[in-house]
């Protein structure tokens, strides 16, 4: 059930992305962009009503899997830029984001749903909701400054090299798309540490060790250093071209570790049975 | 019938040199004086004059165009071998295209259509221009409209300081809490500096060689001379730094802005070099967050301008077309609309009389229902009769068969067909200097 309202939400979506990316090719339609607007929002509400049928349908299991993962993300991000729209007015964003987050959505809709597993028993502390939900809030928070970042990039080729073209003239100004970049790299930065924190919770909980060189842990605390550092270097005074980079790299290593963690069992204890004894029935 | 017209008398930036164009240009009074003096001309209906600094053009609804020659003779022998007469369709197409900024020397410009209003503004207001220019000064700047919405005529940089404004909007947005830094005292620099305060730059620094021209820039463009040696420690500072001297060299090298990048912990920098020879060293550009630009470069935007308004000023002409086609419509139908009326009251005269004879001799043998009910009956004929005539009327004047509406005049005894324009109509309809709108097709 939960998939097929999801479906209708990715309906949403597509008129969303069509109704933003008409407005970037001809700015003169406003209107595009106040459709695109409102759009999104019932895309937003729909999304939210097939998550909580999804949550009636699975028990909260659903958001164990990669799948799950997927459609929460993209949900939040959703959200988050709503918000920004509604505070900061960069239309042109909306041209980015939302073409990302129906890439991302995508394979969440033909694949096929299964049955994730309802999950062990072993799993159910609070803290490890605060783990998924901030989790998933921060990368959907890092996903926006990715395509803030790609903006940024693209609009410096355009400034720097005197093109002056279409890409000139539709995107927001560098100044503009820094400062966004920042202030989504450090909201995320704040909701991954709780993140984090949770997540030592949980596991000092579930496998009685907090810190277990799980590489899924390295790698997260990598990119929690990373992110880290983009918001100290900020307060030193960064600013710019490689500010986007970075935003670009520490994006590509959550989503790199995020997937690789999914799609290679036995690696890492964030897959498969979640490390407990004996194994449950938690399928992706 | 009186074959009055629109007739367009002028010269532009395309026919006449900058000194001729000054010697008639007017404003003001002497332009209401000027258009008092072409309306008390005999045959002249209703006049209005766009005068510009790129064109002075008179346009004339009259019998033929020797008033508004005079307006030019007059005023400058000169100018007789520049003028351009046009005359019907073509005069109106003129005004059109020159509402929509096609015939302007920057193709696209905003400028012109608030000129051409207040033109047609200043001519109603001292009773110039009535009916006819009303209609075809709102058609003018419905074409316009079109033209601006519908093509991306508009569109692009037009100038070396909106280059200027443009980059520096793209790079930093607005220039709040921002410095900009002007290096020597160039005309260019200058102008550029006053292009970019309405992007409200808080502090504006002005350096030079030589302290005395600095200091005098610095009052013009109300900033803060700071002495030549302070160059390095002022590109850490500023985020704008126009270059504009007289040097032979590069004023700011590479080493100087990789050094100034390093001190302003990579925020950006823009260099705008308008010098030539140049003052920027072009390997500026490759520093990161570094946007170097020279004459060159800023040029080619406005060049590249150019060349797409070109592309849709086709499309606009297009347009354009479609409205004076629409327009000479409008104006046939009207022509023959007048014929339809007179027919029409010409007919009820003749069945109310009948009517009423009848009604005379019936004396009181109807009560007042009866009496309506003949009168009713009167205008049911007249209707009836006149409904086939009516429609054909129209239609022929829709589809620009200005014949029939002549020949219904013909064959009905119909004498004065074409009455003058509402305005004046009334107060004197058979005098001959009553506006006549001949069809502009006639001709």
């Amino acid at each position: 059930m939960s998939i097929v309202i999801l479906r209708f939400a990715a309906a949403l979506y597509f008129v969303a992305a069509a109704a933003y990316i008409a407005y970037f090719a001809r700015p003169r339609y406003r209107r595009a962009a106040t459709a695109g607007f409102w759009t999104l929002a019932a895309a937003f509400a729909v999304h939210a009503a097939a998550i909580g049928v999804g949550c009636s349908e699975f028990g909260g299991a659903e958001f164990f899997s990669l799948r799950g993962g997927v459609v929460l993300i993209v949900w939040l991000i959703t959200g988050a830029y709503l918000v920004l729209q509604r505070y900061y007015g960069l239309p042109a964003v909306g041209a980015f984001v939302t073409p990302l987050s129906i890439i991302v959505l995508l394979p969440a809709l033909f694949g096929t749903p299964g049955h994730p597993g309802v999950p062990p028993d072993t799993l159910r502390y609070p803290s490890i909701t605060v783990h998924v939900v901030s989790v998933s809030s921060a990368i959907a928070l890092f996903a926006i400054a990715f395509g803030v970042a790609i903006m940024y990039l693209l609009q410096e080729r355009e400034v720097k090299g005197k093109h002056f073209g279409a890409l000139f003239s539709r995107l927001p100004s560098l100044d503009a798309l820094d400062r966004l970049n920042q202030r989504l790299v450090r909201a995320g930065f704040v909701v991954y540490t709780v993140a984090l924190i949770a997540g030592t919770l949980t596991a000092h909980a579930i496998w009685k060790n907090a810190w277990s060189w799980d590489p899924k842990q390295v790698v997260s605390f990598g990119v929690w250093f990373l992110y880290g550092a983009m918001v100290q270097l900020r307060h030193s005074g960064w600013h710019g071209r490689r500010y986007a980079v970075m935003t670009l790299i520490g994006f590509a290593i959550v989503m790199g570790s995020m997937v690789s963690s999914r799609m290679l069992p036995g690696v890492t204890k964030h897959s498969g049975d979640y490390g407990t004894n004996p194994p449950a029935e938690v399928t992706q | 019938m009186s074959g009055r017209e629109l007739f367009l008398v002028g010269l532009s930036h395309k026919s006449a040199p900058i000194e001729v164009r000054e010697r008639v240009a007017l404003t003001g009074d002497a332009l209401k004086n000027a258009l008092a003096e072409l309306r008390s001309v005999e045959g002249v209906g209703e006049a209005f004059v766009v005068s510009t600094c790129n064109r002075v053009e008179v346009y004339v609804q009259a019998e033929g165009e020797e008033a508004a020659c005079r307006f030019f003779t007059s005023r400058s022998t000169a100018a007789t071998e520049h003028l351009y007469l046009k005359r019907g369709p073509e005069a109106v197409r003129h005004l059109f295209r020159v509402a929509a900024s096609l015939d302007s020397m920057v193709i696209g410009e905003q400028q012109i259509l608030g000129q051409v209003k207040e033109a047609y503004g200043l001519a109603s207001a001292v009773q110039a221009a009535g009916g006819y220019m009303s209609r075809l000064c709102n058609r003018a700047f419905a074409t316009a409209k079109r033209v601006r919405t519908e093509t991306e005529i508009g569109r692009g940089i037009t100038s070396m300081s909106q280059v200027a404004v443009e980059l520096v909007q793209k790079i930093f947005g607005d220039l709040k809490g921002r410095a900009v830094l002007l290096v020597g005292a160039g005309k260019m620099g200058a102008l550029s500096a006053k292009a970019l305060a309405v992007l409200g730059a808080d502090r504006i620094f002005v350096t030079n060689r030589s302290p005395d021209r600095g200091l005098a820039l610095a009052a013009q463009v109300g900033g803060n001379f700071r002495s030549w040696d302070e160059l390095p420690r002022l590109l850490v500072e500023a985020d704008v730094v126009i270059v504009s001297t007289g040097a032979p060299t590069f004023v700011v090298t590479r080493e100087m802005a990789a050094l100034a990048m390093k001190g302003r912990k990579h925020r950006s920098l823009c260099l705008i070099d308008l010098a030539v020879p140049r003052n920027v060293d072009p390997a500026c550009a490759e520093l990161g967050d570094v946007y170097a630009y020279d004459v060159d470069d800023m040029e080619r935007v406005v060049a590249q301008t150019q060349e797409a308004r070109r592309g849709e000023a086709i499309r606009a002409e297009a347009i354009v077309e479609a409205e004076v086609m629409a327009f000479s419509k409008e104006r046939e139908a009207r022509a023959a609309l007048p014929v339809l009326a007179q027919l029409r009251r010409q007919a009820e005269q003749i069945a109310l009389a009948e009517a009423e004879r009848t009604l005379a001799h019936l004396g009181q043998k109807l009560d007042d229902k009866g009496r309506r009910s003949v009168e009713a009956m009167a205008r049911a004929i007249v209707n009836k009769l006149l409904h086939g005539p009516t429609t054909r009327l129209k239609h022929a004047a829709s589809t620009g068969d200005d014949g029939l509406p002549g020949a219904a005049a013909e064959l009905f005894g119909i004498d004065d067909a074409v009455p003058g324009e509402p305005r004046t109509s009334q107060a004197q309809p058979a005098a001959p200097a009553a506006p006549a709108p001949a069809s502009l097709s006639k001709h």
